[in-house]
C-alpha cells in the first residue's frame, strides 16, 4: 500500500508538469477530435505524428500518444449516440440504445452518462492497473486458445441479447456476420477465402467498412426513403442537457457494474475491452428493469452508461499487457512500442524497474487525461446537440463525406470506398428487410478470433475436444457458465413465444 | 548525319536526365510501407525517412498500404511512376518469399525493382518456453526426436518467418514438430510465455526483451554471426546445426526504371547515414546493419528467394 | 399460400441464399472433419446453419398471422442511387483510376461532387444551399483532416501539385 502511494507520487510529479500536462491536452484534444469524426480511427493520425515524437522526451510523446488513444475511445461514444456511428468495435452497443436516446430528444443526457460513466469507470481502470498490473498479467497467461474459445461462445450468447426484435432473426445475423468474418487468408492453413482473387480481401473486410456502409450509409438511404411526415430524424424537443434525477438512480449501478466487468475483461489482449461493452450491456438486460423504465433498444440510460464505463474501464486496463510485458494489444499500441524503441526503451517487463518514471508517469497522465477529457467533452454536449437541430438535408452529405474520408483514410486504398458502398446497399436492405445490423457486426468482429482459437485449441490437443476444452477449469468454467446462460436465456423466451402463439 | 543527330539526342537525354537528378529530390517524397505502422520494417522507415528529408531538404513521407502479406503495398510501388518520388521499404516476404507463396503475384518482384540497398537483417531467436526441458540445441533436437510431432512451435502466419526458420530447423535435423501459426507475433509470444505452445523462432527485435527479462529463454540465434544485443546466445551454426543459415531483411527498393543517378545518390546518402548514428538506432531495435552496392542487394533478393522456393517445398506449403 | 410477413419472408430467403452460396463455396476448400479441420470447416457449417435459420424464417413468415402483413414498402431508389453514386464519385476524384490513367482530383474537388451528389438525394435540394454546405465542409476537413491530423491525402489535382 505504502509502495502504492509512493509509487502514484512519483507519477504525479511526472505528470504534472506544465509540459506532460499540454502535451496531455494535445493528444485528449486529437483524440477527441478523431473520435468525433466518424471512420476516422487513431492509428493513422498516431503514425503521422510519430516523427514529432521523437524529439520529445519518451514520457511526454507516450503521454500524448496514450491521450490520443483514450481520446479516441472517449469521442466515439460521440458519433454512436448522435448519428448512430460505431467507429470503434467497442461503441457497437452504445449506438442500440444511445441513438434512440438522441432520437427522442434526450441526447443530451446520454452524452452526459457517457461521459461521467466512461471519467469514473477510467480512474477506477487507472487505479487497478497501479495497483495490480503484475498479478493480473499472470492471469493473461493462463489463458490459452481453449479459453479464449470458450469467452468467444459466451460473447455470441451474450450477443444474442443484443437483439430487441425477432430471436430467429438476430441470430441469423450473428451467423452472417461470422461467415463475413471468415473473409481473407486463414490462419490456420494460409488457403485464402472468399476473397475473389482480390488482393483487398486477403486481409478480409475491415470493421470500419462495414460499420460504416451499413449504420451510416443504410440508415441515411432509409431515412431519406421515408415519406415525408415520417422522416422527422429527431424531436425537435430537446430535453435538458443533463440526466434528471432518475436517470442518475437508473445509471449509477449501471455505471459500477459496467466498471468491474471493463477492468476484468480489459486485461486479456485481444478484444477485451470491446467483450466488455457487450458483456456489460448484456448483464444491463438481464438485470431486472423497474416498471417505469424505458425498454432496452428504445432509449434506455442503463443501455449507454454501461458498456460505455465498461469500455473505458478496459480500455485503461488493456494497458497492462503493454506495460508489464511490451506486447501491444492493438494498432495504436504497436505504435507506442515503437515510440519506446526509438527512444532506447526497450518495451518489456523491465519498464517498471528500469523506467519507473515513464511507468508511473503515464498511469498517472491517463487519470488526469481521462479528467481532461471529462472536461473537455460536458461543454462540448451543448454544442453536439446544436448540431442536432441542423436540418437533416445539411447533416446527411456531411455524414457521408466523412464516412467516405474516413475508410479512405484507414488504408490510403480507394477499394474500401468502393466496399463502404457495397455495404452501404446491404445496410439499406437489412433496413427494409427488419433485420437488425448490431448482431451481425459483434458476430463479425468474434467471428475470427473464435475460430482461430478453436482450431488452434484442438490442434494443440491433438484434435481432441474434451481435452482441449473440458480438461482445462478456466475453459470449462466458462462452457459452464455459457450452458447456464443459455438456460437463463432460453426459459423466458420459450415463455414469451407461447405467449405470443397464444394471443398471435 | 544519323549517328550524329543520334549523338546529339543521347547527349541531351543524358543532360536532361543529370539536371533531373541533379535537382532530385525537387519536392516530397514518399516511401512505401507494405506493412501497418508499428513494425520493425515501419520503425526503419521513419527512421530513414526523417533523415532523408533533414538531409535532403525535401519532405520523405512515410505511407503505409499494408495488406496481404505485403502485396498490396508492393504492387503499389511497382506500378508508380520510376521518377524517384515514390520509394519502397521491403523485406524478405514480398520480394523474396511471396513469389513463392502465391499463385498469381501483380508484380513481379525482379524486374519491377531497383534495388537501392540492404539497410539491416534481421535475425531470428530460438526462443522457448522455460518449463520445456532442453537448455541446448542438442538437448532440444533429441527431445523433439523423442516424442516426433508433439513440440509445438508458434509463427506470425504461415509462410512467415518464424515457421520458414523452423521448417529449415527440422529439414536440417530431420524432426518434426508441430506448427502453430498465429495472427501476428505478438499473440504467439504471450502463449509462448503461457506455456501454451513450446517455443518459437521469433525475430530478434521482438524476442529480446522476453529473453533479457527471463520470461523465455533463448538457445540460439539463426544468423551466422550472434546478435550484438545477445552475446552468450550461440548461432545454430555453432551449436551443432553447420550452416545453419537464416534472416529477415529490410532494404530500400524504387520502382524499375529510376534514373540511374538518382539510385546512386539515394544509395550514397544511406551509406552515410548507416554509417553514422542510424547504426546506433538501428542496433538497439535488434537489427544487424548491412550496407552494400545496388547490385549486391540484387544479388542477394535472388539468392533468399531460391532459399525460400526450397523451404515453402520443403514445408508442403500450397502456393494460395 | 399468402405471405403473412412480407420482410421476414424475403429476409429469410435471403438467409437461404446466402448460406447456400458460402456452403458451396466453402467446399472448394477442404473441409476436414470436428477434430482435424479444413479451412472449409467452419464457413460449411455457417452456411449450412444460416440456410436452415432462413428456411424456418420463411416457413414461420408463411404460417404465423401478422395484422399488416408487415410490408417492405416501396424502394427508396433515388436516395439510394445518389448516396452510392456520390460514394463512387468521392473515390474516383479522391484515388483516380489506376485503370484507365486517370489522376486524382484531390480532396477539396471530391468533397464539392460528393456534397453535390449526395444532396440531390433529398427533396430539399437547392444548388445554392448545397454549394454553401459544400464550402464550408471543404474548409472544415481541411483544417480538420490536413491541417490538424495531417492525413496522406492529396488535397489538390494532381496536374496543379505536378
Amino acid at each position: 500500500m505504502m509502495d502504492l502511494i509512493s509509487n502514484l507520487h512519483l507519477g504525479f510529479s511526472v505528470a504534472i508538469t506544465p509540459m506532460n500536462v499540454m502535451y496531455a491536452f494535445i493528444g485528449c484534444f486529437l483524440g477527441t477530435l478523431i473520435g468525433v469524426l466518424p471512420g476516422i480511427g487513431p492509428v493513422a493520425t498516431i503514425a503521422m505524428l510519430l516523427p514529432v515524437t521523437y524529439v520529445l522526451p519518451p514520457v511526454s510523446a507516450l503521454i500524448m500518444m496514450a491521450g490520443l488513444y483514450y481520446g479516441a475511445q472517449y469521442g466515439g461514444s460521440t458519433t454512436s449516440i448522435l448519428v448512430n456511428l460505431p467507429g470503434e468495435p467497442s461503441s457497437v452497443v452504445t449506438c442500440i440504445d444511445g441513438y434512440q436516446m438522441a432520437r427522442k430528444g434526450r441526447a443530451g443526457p446520454a452524452l452526459t452518462a457517457a461521459a461521467m460513466g466512461s471519467f469514473f469507470a477510467g480512474s477506477v481502470g487507472v487505479l487497478v492497473l497501479a495497483a495490480f498490473a503484475t498479478p493480473l498479467t499472470e492471469l493473461a497467461f493462463k489463458f490459452g486458445p481453449s479459453e479464449y474459445f470458450s469467452l468467444m461462445v459466451l460473447g455470441l450468447i451474450g450477443a444474442v441479447l443484443l437483439a430487441t426484435g425477432s430471436l430467429l432473426k438476430a441470430i441469423a445475423m450473428i451467423l452472417l456476420g461470422l461467415l463475413l468474418g471468415v473473409v481473407g487468408t486463414d490462419i490456420n492453413s494460409g488457403v485464402e477465402r472468399f476473397s475473389l482473387n482480390i488482393a483487398e480481401l486477403a486481409d478480409g473486410i475491415g470493421f470500419v467498412v462495414i460499420a460504416m456502409g451499413i449504420f451510416g450509409y443504410g440508415e441515411i438511404i432509409g431515412n431519406l426513403g421515408q415519406s415525408k411526415d415520417k422522416r422527422e430524424v429527431f424531436t425537435s424537443k430537446v430535453h435538458g442537457l443533463f440526466p434528471t434525477k432518475k436517470d442518475f438512480k437508473d445509471m449509477t449501478p449501471a455505471v459500477l457494474r459496467g466498471t468491474v466487468v471493463g477492468c476484468m475483461l480489459g486485461i486479456l489482449p485481444g478484444g477485451g475491452a470491446l467483450l466488455a461493452a457487450f458483456a456489460a450491456y448484456a448483464i444491463e438486460k438481464k438485470v431486472a428493469m423497474r416498471t417505469d423504465e424505458v425498454p432496452f433498444g428504445q432509449g434506455n440510460i442503463r443501455g449507454v452508461a454501461s458498456p460505455e464505463s465498461a469500455n473505458n474501464a478496459g480500455a485503461q486496463t488493456s494497458f497492462i499487457p503493454l506495460l508489464t510485458l511490451g506486447i501491444p494489444t492493438n494498432a495504436v499500441m504497436a505504435l507506442m512500442v515503437g515510440a519506446m524503441t526509438i527512444h532506447n526503451i526497450q518495451p518489456g517487463p523491465q519498464v517498471i524497474t528500469n523506467n519507473p518514471e515513464l511507468f508511473w508517469g503515464l498511469i498517472v497522465s491517463m487519470w488526469i487525461g481521462n479528467l481532461m477529457l471529462v472536461i473537455l467533452n460536458l461543454p462540448l454536449i451543448a454544442i453536439w446537440i446544436k448540431m442536432l437541430t441542423v436540418p437533416y438535408h445539411f447533416l446527411y452529405p456531411a455524414i457521408v463525406l466523412f464516412c467516405a474520408i474516413g475508410v479512405y483514410s484507414t488504408n490510403n486504398n480507394t477499394f474500401d470506398i468502393w466496399m463502404v458502398g457495397i455495404f452501404g446497399f446491404i445496410g439499406y436492405l437489412f433496413i427494409k428487410l427488419g433485420c437488425e445490423p448490431a448482431p451481425l457486426l459483434l458476430g463479425f468482429i468474434l467471428g475470427p478470433m473464435m475460430e482461430e482459437n478453436l482450431r488452434r485449441a484442438l490442434l494443440i490437443a491433438d484434435g481432441d475436444w474434451w481435452r482441449a476444452f473440458m480438461m482445462r477449469p478456466l475453459s470449462a468454467t466458462l462452457l459452464i457458465l455459457v450452458a447456464l446462460l443459455l438456460l437463463i436465456v432460453m426459459l423466458p423466451g420459450i415463455k414469451k413465444k407461447r405467449k405470443e402463439a397464444l394471443t398471435g | 548525319m544519323l549517328t550524329k543527330m543520334l549523338r546529339c539526342l543521347l547527349l541531351v537525354v543524358f543532360v536532361v536526365t543529370s539536371a533531373y537528378a541533379q535537382n532530385y529530390p525537387a519536392k516530397s517524397v514518399r516511401i512505401i510501407v507494405p506493412y501497418a505502422p508499428g513494425g520493425s520494417v515501419d520503425s526503419v522507415t521513419r527512421l530513414v525517412g526523417q533523415k532523408f528529408t533533414k538531409e535532403f531538404g525535401q519532405p520523405f513521407i512515410v505511407e503505409n498500404r499494408a495488406g496481404a502479406s505485403g502485396n498490396i503495398g508492393t504492387d503499389s510501388a511497382a506500378k508508380a511512376a520510376p521518377d524517384g518520388y515514390t520509394l519502397l521499404m521491403s523485406s524478405s516476404p514480398p520480394l523474396a518469399a511471396n513469389i513463392h507463396l502465391f499463385k498469381k503475384l501483380p508484380f513481379d518482384p525482379f524486374k519491377d525493382f531497383a534495388p537501392i540497398m540492404l539497410i539491416a537483417n534481421q535475425p531470428n531467436v530460438l526462443v522457448l518456453n522455460p518449463s520445456v526441458p532442453a537448455g541446448s540445441v542438442k538437448e532440444l533436437i533429441e527431445l523433439a526426436k523423442s516424442k516426433p510431432g508433439k513440440l509445438t512451435f508458434g509463427s506470425s502466419g504461415v509462410g512467415a518467418s518464424q515457421h520458414m526458420a523452423a521448417e529449415l530447423f527440422m529439414m536440417m535435423t530431420g524432426v518434426n514438430m508441430k506448427h502453430v501459426p498465429y495472427k501476428g507475433g505478438g499473440p504467439a509470444m504471450v502463449d509462448l510465455i503461457g506455456g501454451h505452445i513450446d517455443l518459437m523462432l521469433e525475430t530478434a527485435p521482438s524476442a529480446i526483451p522476453f529473453v533479457h527479462s527471463g520470461k523465455v529463454k533463448a538457445l540460439a540465434v539463426t544468423t551466422l554471426q550472434r546478435s550484438g544485443r545477445l552475446p552468450n546466445v550461440p548461432t545454430l551454426d555453432e551449436a551443432g546445426l553447420k550452416g545453419y543459415e537464416f534472416r529477415g531483411w529490410i532494404g530500400l527498393v524504387a520502382p524499375a526504371g529510376v534514373p540511374k543517378e538518382i539510385i546512386a545518390k539515394l544509395h550514397d546518402q544511406l551509406q552515410k547515414d548507416i554509417a553514422g548514428d542510424l547504426r546506433k538506432q538501428l542496433d538497439e531495435m535488434g537489427l544487424d546493419i548491412a550496407g552494400g552496392t545496388p547490385q549486391q542487394f540484387a544479388d542477394f533478393i535472388r539468392k533468399d528467394s531460391d532459399m525460400y522456393a526450397k523451404l515453402v517445398k520443403a514445408a508442403n506449403i500450397a502456393p494460395r | 399460400m399468402k405471405i403473412k410477413s412480407q420482410k421476414d419472408f424475403y429476409s429469410g430467403v435471403l438467409f437461404m441464399v446466402v448460406g447456400i452460396g458460402f456452403a458451396w463455396g466453402a467446399t472448394r476448400y477442404e473441409i476436414g472433419v470436428g477434430s482435424n479441420m479444413g479451412p472449409g470447416y467452419f464457413p460449411f457449417m455457417l452456411g449450412v446453419l444460416i440456410a436452415a435459420l432462413g428456411v424456418i424464417i420463411t416457413i414461420k413468415a408463411l404460417i404465423i398471422k401478422n395484422e399488416d402483413g408487415d410490408k417492405i414498402g416501396p424502394w427508396a431508389w433515388k436516395p439510394l442511387a445518389y448516396i452510392l453514386g456520390a460514394n463512387l464519385a468521392f473515390g474516383v476524384l479522391v484515388g483516380g483510376l489506376p485503370s484507365i490513367r486517370l489522376p486524382a482530383a484531390g480532396l477539396i474537388a471530391g468533397i464539392y461532387i460528393l456534397t453535390l451528389i449526395a444532396s440531390l438525394a433529398s427533396h430539399a435540394f437547392k444548388i445554392r444551399q448545397a454549394m454553401i454546405l459544400a464550402t464550408i465542409l471543404a474548409v472544415g476537413s481541411y483544417l480538420a483532416f490536413i491541417v490538424l491530423l495531417k492525413l496522406n491525402i492529396s488535397v489538390w489535382p494532381a496536374f496543379i501539385t505536378g
